[in-house]
């Protein structure tokens, strides 16, 4: 009965919106249409980047430069191992997650003790730090020209095949939205809303903003490794461009396209995001002017993002009970 | 490598410093009065650089080009502090960086439109062109300009701020904006005009820039992040603070090059953290 009860509670519009999401990108692989998967892939390996990027923006409400450090970390970390150590990529993605762990540490160390805007320009001078040493190194990285011939064959498994790649990728992406999901309705999720909404009252009840915040960074930098991880292995090449702080700043906006105080924002933003940049940045060379202008009529007008503008519609029809999107 | 070419290597190195400078002074002016951290800073000093360009290359009069570009990035500055901050100065300090980013993206790509993709330069005037010799070290003219420059904008921005009844208003709203309002001080005035005085002298850096280095997209990218990294040193809101650490930067990172060419700013920048490590409010923040 108490097993029943803690199931229902975790059920919620979210999770149905998410499952619904997967299956359709499950279906996606059965059209075989290559230029749908390609952009189905980018959506599931950016989604996993913004979704991870905004536990530390949307609940603890901090704003990061620098994620592109992390992307990079995973990115690198699976070509340096793949190429150097053990060819393997699934093996490679997996050893992402420790160096990620461990990056996340140290920056957090240097980065949480400050306030907010100190966060918000430590990020990213740390993210172009590594940046300038992946440049500069080119005995480890290869410089600027970056690393080629990331394996999608090795030893364990084979995923030069373009459907299984796509299903390695699914899989992934299911396992963390899931684990992210959960973590959202756990005591933990709720903690790490609290940094956002009121960090202060947070030493009151016992408990530390350093170690909460922490908590945050780790599971933020380890997802992010991750998509950056799974890119390096989807396109085979990594170069430091994906270290750069603009890169960086592409899952902050996301995730408020979509709305960074809902748990699916992020997700909504990078369907958004990917598409419009696979598709139409083809046509308009200077997107970056519209995407800018978005960005301060978003801050202007709508905070919420799509999906705040959503509910406000849906609260106008006296709908709000039945959805309950909100983290 | 002898002490002496070290020293000369510094020496002609402090007119990046006393570039850097002039490009934090504004940021530190705005963030200090206004509380926004200006994103968009390097791209109106970039912006600066552009309109130097287009008036110099036209009218062929240096001064004249670098007063109209200083005054028309300041106004741009202006115009995008009444539409865009002012709307979000009561919102959490990451929207007003959110938006000044957005403000970013914007003149970025408008500078590609107007300017175009390649690099602009121009040549230094004649008059500035020629060298001085002071026993053995040549020092060109321009160079000298820009130094002095620097250095008088310091002292410039320490009398206003001090001995003018403008200045003691700006610090007032500096120490505690509710206050000053209820004295009758319009701080939204003060704002404007802090915004306009800083995003003028963004203009004023980048403008000087462009006799002595190319410039391209990606520049401002590349600049903010130095910018930020000398303001968050010499804690925010510092303004001795910032002209200091700006010529230590700008001289430690052309000797740095001398030593270790791979490394030079991944040095710097480690150097920046370790300083935030011991002293999280920078080496010359209050608190």
């Amino acid at each position: 009965m108490y097993m029943l009860r803690r199931l229902r509670a975790l059920i919620d519009g979210n999770i149905i919106a998410l499952l619904l999401l997967i299956g359709l990108l499950g279906l996606i692989s059965f059209t075989g249409h290559r230029f749908y998967m390609y952009i189905a892939t980018l959506i599931m390996i950016f989604g996993i980047f913004a979704m991870g990027y905004n536990i530390l923006f949307g609940y603890a409400g901090l704003l990061s430069f620098g994620h592109g450090l992390f992307f990079g970390v995973g990115a690198y970390s699976v070509a340096l191992f793949t190429l150097n150590v053990y060819r393997d990529p699934l093996v490679g993605v997996l050893f992402s997650i420790p160096i990620a762990l461990l990056t996340s540490i140290i920056v957090g160390i240097l980065t949480l003790k400050h306030g907010r805007v100190y966060f918000a320009i430590l990020t990213l001078a740390l993210s172009m730090i590594f940046w300038s040493a992946l440049v500069k190194l080119r005995w480890l990285t290869g410089g600027s020209d970056g690393l080629v011939g990331i394996p999608k064959r090795g030893v364990h498994v084979d995923l030069s095949a373009p459907t299984v790649f796509y299903y390695f990728t699914l899989v992934f992406f299911a396992a963390i939205m899931l684990g992210l999901y959960v973590l959202n309705k756990s005591r933990y999720g709720l903690l790490l809303r609290a940094l956002g909404t009121n960090e202060d009252r947070l030493p009151f009840l016992g408990y530390s903003t350093f170690t909460l915040r922490m908590i945050a960074l780790t599971i933020s930098g380890v997802v992010s490794a991750l998509a950056g991880a799974l890119y390096a292995v989807f396109y085979s090449v990594v170069t430091p461009d994906v270290a750069y702080w603009t890169f960086g700043a592409e899952p902050l906006v996301m995730s408020l396209i979509g709305g960074s105080s809902y748990f699916l924002g992020p997700l909504v933003g990078a369907i958004i995001f990917v598409s419009l940049t696979t598709t139409v940045a083809r046509f308009a060379e200077y997107w970056m002017f519209l995407l800018g202008a978005a960005l301060i009529a978003m801050i202007l007008f709508f905070r919420g993002g799509l999906l705040g503008f959503l509910e406000s519609l849906v609260g106008r029809f006296k709908l709000g009970v039945y959805l309950r999107w909100r983290f | 490598m002898d002490l002496t070419s070290f020293l000369v290597q510094g020496l002609i190195n402090l007119y990046k410093g006393s570039l850097y400078w002039i490009l934090a002074l504004g940021l530190v002016l705005i963030f200090g009065v206004v509380r926004v951290i200006n994103f968009a800073h390097a791209a109106f000093y970039v912006t600066g650089s552009y309109l130097m360009y287009t008036f110099y290359t036209y009218t062929s009069n240096f001064i004249v080009s670098l007063i109209i570009a200083m005054i028309i990035t300041g106004a741009l500055g202006a115009i995008v502090e009444i539409t865009i901050i002012r709307r979000v100065y009561k919102l959490e300090t990451i929207y007003q960086l959110l938006a000044t980013f957005g403000v970013a993206l914007i003149a970025n790509e408008a500078q590609k439109l107007i300017w175009g993709k390649g690099v602009v330069y121009i040549s230094i005037p004649e008059t500035l062109g020629r060298s001085v010799d002071f026993g053995g070290i040549t020092i060109n003219y321009y160079v000298a300009l820009i130094i002095v420059t620097g250095l008088l904008l310091f002292i410039a921005t320490i009398v206003f701020m001090n001995y003018t009844i403008t200045g003691l208003r700006t610090r007032a709203v500096w120490r505690d904006p509710v206050m000053s309002e209820a004295l009758g001080i319009n701080t939204r005035l003060i704002y404007t005009l802090v915004f306009f005085t800083g995003t003028a002298l963004a203009g004023l850096g980048g403008a000087l820039t462009v006799p002595l280095i190319s410039v391209g997209p990606g520049l401002a990218d590349y600049l903010i992040v130095t910018a930020f990294i000398i303001v968050v040193i010499a804690g925010l809101g510092s303004i001795t603070g910032a002209y200091i650490v700006a010529i230590l930067v700008g001289v430690f990172s052309s000797i740095l090059v001398l030593i270790v060419p791979e490394l030079d700013i991944v040095i710097l920048y480690i150097i920046a953290a370790l300083i935030l490590l011991f002293r999280p409010h920078g080496l010359f923040g209050e608190r």
